[in-house]
């Protein structure tokens, strides 16, 4: 399903948390929104899943706007910690509701999702552990099978064992059932796989939308002896380096064209790729 | 529209098993008090501010839990209104039943015990056998307190302490409901009672109900209408 921002601006009273965004995100894919706390990832997600009513500006989904508009609105789910769809009574409690709300709801799949996350269908979900609440999130959004489906950092309170069993999850359902997915996350390595496209956004201005492998083209690892080292990355943005006796590691941020690789290979320098995250940081100003 | 099948579900299980335990508690007060005391008076009458309150608790947990429910799951404020609505509407009479049974119970235990079963304040009805007038009380006040109820619920899940401005406008809302009563509004353990002197009678106390509860569904309009949702973690 696709989503279109124009213009967006959100303001909470003086302070404005979304400045004029706009982009356009096709459907079918998985992307990943990426920014820093207070970056304002929440509140386009909230306006995109019709939680909250923008100031101004245009949100999108399908082509149609998104606030109120019940032709719309059951196409979207999205998940966040505060748990909205969850925090009433059992599992089964909230099941009974996603079932009679959800257009698209699969019962059966929920069900295989709690036995996947070792969640007793009868417990209390505000008496289960952070984790057990974070998973039972994540079990209605996948289960919702909506067309546009959002989590929003709903899966940070699972241990690495179940966030590795969900992102398995949703990577095997959208194959089987292909929609738009977004993760918005602060766990950039772990999930960096599954992004097809990644949107980053800094104090609620979008910094850069593109494709995964675009933006890891973006940096390089560059290794060997350190004078070599030192004197290919003159002149170069440098993210970081780390030596090890005779030999460095830099980091590198720009396109490096052929006469560069050339150059690298000629001098028996190793280039690799960086961790998406390396280029977060830089992207984002570093640490403040 | 559907029909909210599954949030009266959902509030009529709660009431139905809160109904039997408050029965229990008045039935045990009632012997209790027969056995070790002077049973003058109807126990059902003088317990009728826990259900009020009740169904002010209701109107206003309707907002709270579900409204961000639906939201969440991909209706509108519109549509949760709406059922909203409706499920008060079926709600409250279903309620207002089960109170005057409650009366019909007490009517039985007090033969049972030989004592009579005598009001202490006025309602619409003179003996608690007048059925229908018994239900018709039932319902306009508990049409007033549910639709208090879900204002000042909503103003609190808007502007959470801010909230605190919406008590004088709901407070306002179940006085009138009462007083088309005949009853008063007071606080449990408190002497406290507000009232207003209107006609009495049957047809004017279902009109007065039906303008508390169109009040307060309005006023709960204009406060959901465009409410975020909160982000509570």
């Amino acid at each position: 399903m696709r989503v279109d921002v124009e213009d967006l601006v959100l303001r909470y009273g003086t302070v404005t948390a979304l400045d004029r965004m706009s982009f356009g995100l096709e459907g079918g894919k998985i992307y990943g929104l990426l920014g820093r706390n207070g970056s304002g990832k929440t509140s386009l997600l909230s306006l995109l899943g019709a939680f909250r009513k923008q100031t101004s500006g245009q949100v999108r989904v399908g082509g149609s706007p998104v606030f109120e508009n019940p032709a719309v609105t059951p196409e979207i789910c999205l998940v966040r910690e505060s748990g909205e769809c969850t925090d009433l009574g059992s599992a089964e409690d909230a099941f009974y509701f996603a079932e009679w709300l959800r257009p698209n709801w699969d019962g059966d799949y929920a069900r295989s999702l709690l036995d996947l996350f070792g969640i007793d269908p009868k417990t209390n979900v505000k008496s289960m552990s952070k984790g057990q609440r974070s998973a039972m999130g994540v079990v209605v959004g996948l289960a919702s099978r909506a067309p546009l489906t959002m989590f929003d950092e709903s899966y940070l309170g699972m241990d690495a064992p179940a966030r590795q069993a969900f992102y398995d999850a949703v990577l095997a359902d959208y194959m089987a059932h292909p929609r738009t997915i977004i993760l918005s996350t602060h766990l950039i390595e772990e999930v960096s796989g599954l992004f097809e496209e990644v949107l980053i956004i800094d104090g609620g201005k979008l910094l850069l939308h593109e494709e995964s492998t675009t933006l890891l083209s973006r940096g390089h690892a560059v290794t060997g002896p350190v004078g070599r080292v030192e004197a290919f990355t003159s002149g170069l943005t440098v993210l970081g380096e780390k030596t090890l006796g005779p030999t460095r590691s830099a980091m590198v941020y720009g396109e490096l064209d052929d006469e560069r690789r050339r150059a690298a290979a000629a001098t028996g320098l190793d280039l690799g790729p960086i961790a998406m995250q390396e280029l977060f940081i830089h992207l984002t100003g570093g640490p403040r | 529209m559907r029909f909210p099948s599954r949030l009266l579900a959902a509030t009529t299980v709660i009431f139905l098993a809160s109904w039997a335990a408050f029965t229990v508690v008045l039935v045990a007060v009632t012997l209790a008090v027969h056995f070790f005391g002077d049973l003058t008076h109807s126990a059902w009458e003088a317990a009728a501010t826990v259900p009020r309150w009740y169904m002010v608790i209701n109107g206003a947990m309707l907002i709270h839990s579900f409204l961000p429910l639906y939201i969440a799951h991909g209706q509108t404020r519109r549509q949760f209104g709406a059922q909203a609505a409706v499920a008060a509407l079926v709600f409250v009479p279903l309620v207002s039943v089960a109170m005057t049974l409650g009366y019909l119970l007490e009517s039985g235990l007090y033969a049972l015990l030989d004592r009579p079963q005598v009001l202490r304040q006025s309602h619409l009805f003179t003996e608690p056998s007048q059925v229908h007038l018994v239900l018709l009380e039932y319902v306009v006040e508990y049409l007033a307190c549910f639709a208090a109820g879900m204002f000042m619920g909503a103003g609190f899940y808007r502007w959470s302490a801010g909230g605190l401005l919406t008590i004088p406008f709901g407070v306002g809302l179940i006085v009138l409901g009462l007083s088309a009563a005949g009853s008063d509004f007071s606080l449990p353990l408190s002497s406290f009672a507000l009232g207003l002197d209107l006609p009495r009678g049957p047809g004017f106390a279902a009109l007065t109900a039906v303008v508390a509860f169109s009040v307060g569904l309005a006023l709960t309009w204009g406060v959901i209408r465009d409410v975020p949702l909160r982000n509570k973690v």
